[in-house]
């Protein structure tokens, strides 16, 4: 529920703040979707590749997690009531530290420089660092603690686990003190940062979103109360097992075992999120939710992919069983929801900063174009369909990737130009509608 | 004069774009009744900027009742006032 104390965009960051985030994330997608065109199969022969482990990192910190921390930054004080402090230095530090760091990390798995490597753990590590500390501030100065901000104070936790063994993983540190075993201790980072952050954050996200922009019933009151924080504490007990499984105390197949318990939770989610959706009181086409609707059935496909890949030891030798899982968590569950989540996040902030700017300034002879003329239907649409058929060509490319590599690569390069441009229109007439106003603002004071 | 407004089928920022427009609309004497399926906590402050005044009821926990007048009518407040006092 949304706060009602003191509720107003004063608190808000300025709307730059968090459109710096969401223009970069498509910058990203595009250089992910380069990388795909130029190396093609190469990057699908096993997820250990440096290339591979490269565009992983292209897409979850330059794609998810800079839309994710962008929105945070701006809907903490609208869905929790608490600004962050000091938001904007925050939000332009870390927005510059996250984006420069993922930008060398990325590189430094390509070309393999230490420099790169060394540079980029320093700046991501400052940059989550520092957007941690100042989220948790305001995460933990809330006063009406919801089942999305327990969610979310759950998911900025998972944020800095993952950073943490990133940063071991990264450093190296960790064979130096005596890890042999370091593939669980990135299944256990690739845990965090995808069920922890990027998955409890959307299941806390979705209990307002869902509801509020495609007018659905509510979720189940159970299902808000218990579920993000039992699937936090499921993980929380899998890392000790897998560490207990590192350290011979218990067999490998018992993290495997649990994970059994974890993973229909997640499964849930997607059957209730869909089932709210086909419970629709309004039923008209909604982009967003197309989106979203994708990202659940990616959600049940990739715990299908894992529940066989850990019953038959064939599909869990093949290279091709972790890279299908890839595809389907990192892009049909991530980008799909995020990309969706875009079309309603900048139109709405777009209208709402415009609009408070009209009523205080009581301005009514310039027009605040309404949520639907920020970003056409029409273009967020054609959008859509590339970037289905760009998903469609990374699963298949995981199959075949000499035939597929190339040309999904090229496709999702398409999906994220035609993202930018849609993001860059609406950014545009926020701006021009803007500037009406702060003239029409100097001329009344004339 | 009562004017009732249902947005609880409409999604952001309808509800929001319909309510501002009916209250420029409201004749002296009159109060809008708005209908929402969630508290709008957003439209409050684009409210008081425009010189008016609510008063929310919750009714259900998916149905509210949304009441605004203007500050300086004091015929429609009173009236919106004993309406949502019954």
């Amino acid at each position: 529920m949304l706060n009602t104390a003191s509720l107003s965009l004063d608190q808000a960051p300025p709307i730059s703040i968090p459109f710096r985030f969401f223009l970069t994330a498509p910058l990203f997608g595009l250089v992910a979707g380069l990388l795909l065109l130029v190396y093609g199969p190469t990057l699908f022969l096993t997820r250990w590749a440096p290339m591979t482990l490269g565009l992983t990192h292209l897409i979850t910190l330059g794609m998810l997690a800079m839309v994710m921390c962008g929105a945070l930054l701006q809907m903490l004080p609208v869905l929790a009531g608490s600004p962050v402090p000091a938001v904007v230095m925050v939000g332009r530090l870390c927005h510059l530290l996250i984006t420069v760091g993922a930008g060398l990390l990325v590189s430094s798995f390509i070309t393999g420089s230490g420099i790169a490597n060394a540079l980029s753990l320093s700046l991501l590590g400052a940059g989550v660092f520092l957007f941690f500390i100042a989220v948790a501030v305001a995460l933990l100065r809330v006063k009406q603690v919801t089942h999305t901000v327990t969610a979310m104070r759950l998911a900025v936790i998972a944020f800095l686990f993952t950073l943490v063994l990133g940063l071991l993983l990264g450093s190296g540190v960790l064979s130096k003190v005596g890890f042999g075993h370091i593939a669980p201790l990135v299944d256990v980072h690739l845990g965090w940062g995808v069920l922890g952050w990027i998955g409890l954050l959307l299941i806390g996200i979705s209990y307002q979103v869902v509801p509020m922009f495609q007018v659905t019933p509510e979720y189940p009151m159970l299902m808000r109360r218990f579920l993000a924080p039992v699937l936090f504490m499921a993980l929380v007990v899998w890392t000790l097992l897998m560490l207990a499984a590192i350290f011979s105390l218990i067999g490998d197949f018992i993290p495997t075992l649990w994970m059994f318990l974890v993973l229909p939770g997640f499964m849930l989610y997607a059957v209730v999120t869909l089932r709210l959706q086909q419970q629709r009181k309004r039923r008209i086409p909604d982009i967003t939710m197309k989106f979203w609707r994708i990202g659940m059935f990616s959600i049940l496909f990739s715990s299908a992919v894992w529940i066989i890949g850990n019953v038959s030891t064939v599909v869990a030798n093949s290279p091709q069983y972790h890279l299908l899982l890839g595809v389907g968590l990192i892009a049909g569950a991530g980008v799909s929801v995020v990309n969706g989540m875009l079309y309603k996040i900048v139109p709405f902030l777009s209208w709402f900063h415009l609009q408070n700017r009209q009523l205080s300034l009581m301005c009514m002879t310039v027009q605040v174009p309404n949520m639907k003329e920020f970003i056409s239907d029409k273009a967020a649409r054609y959008q859509y369909n590339v970037y289905v058929a760009s998903l469609f060509l990374l699963f298949a490319a995981v199959t075949k990737p000499e035939w597929f590599a190339h040309m999904a690569g090229l496709v999702f390069l398409l999906s994220n130009i035609m993202l930018f441009r849609n993001l860059v229109i609406a950014m545009s007439r926020y701006y021009t509608t803007n500037q009406a106003l702060l003239s029409y603002a100097v001329d009344s004071d004339k | 004069m009562e004017k009732r407004l249902d947005v609880s089928m409409l999604e952001p920022c309808e509800p929001l774009e319909r309510t501002l427009e009916a209250v420029q609309q409201l004749s002296s004497g009159d109060f809008l009744h708005v209908m929402h399926r969630r508290e709008p906590h957003l439209l409050y402050p684009l409210l008081e900027k425009s010189g008016f005044v609510w008063h929310c009821v919750e009714e259900r926990s998916d149905q509210y009742a949304i009441y605004i007048w203007r500050e300086s009518d004091q015929v429609a407040g009173k009236e919106a006032t004993s309406h949502f006092s019954k």
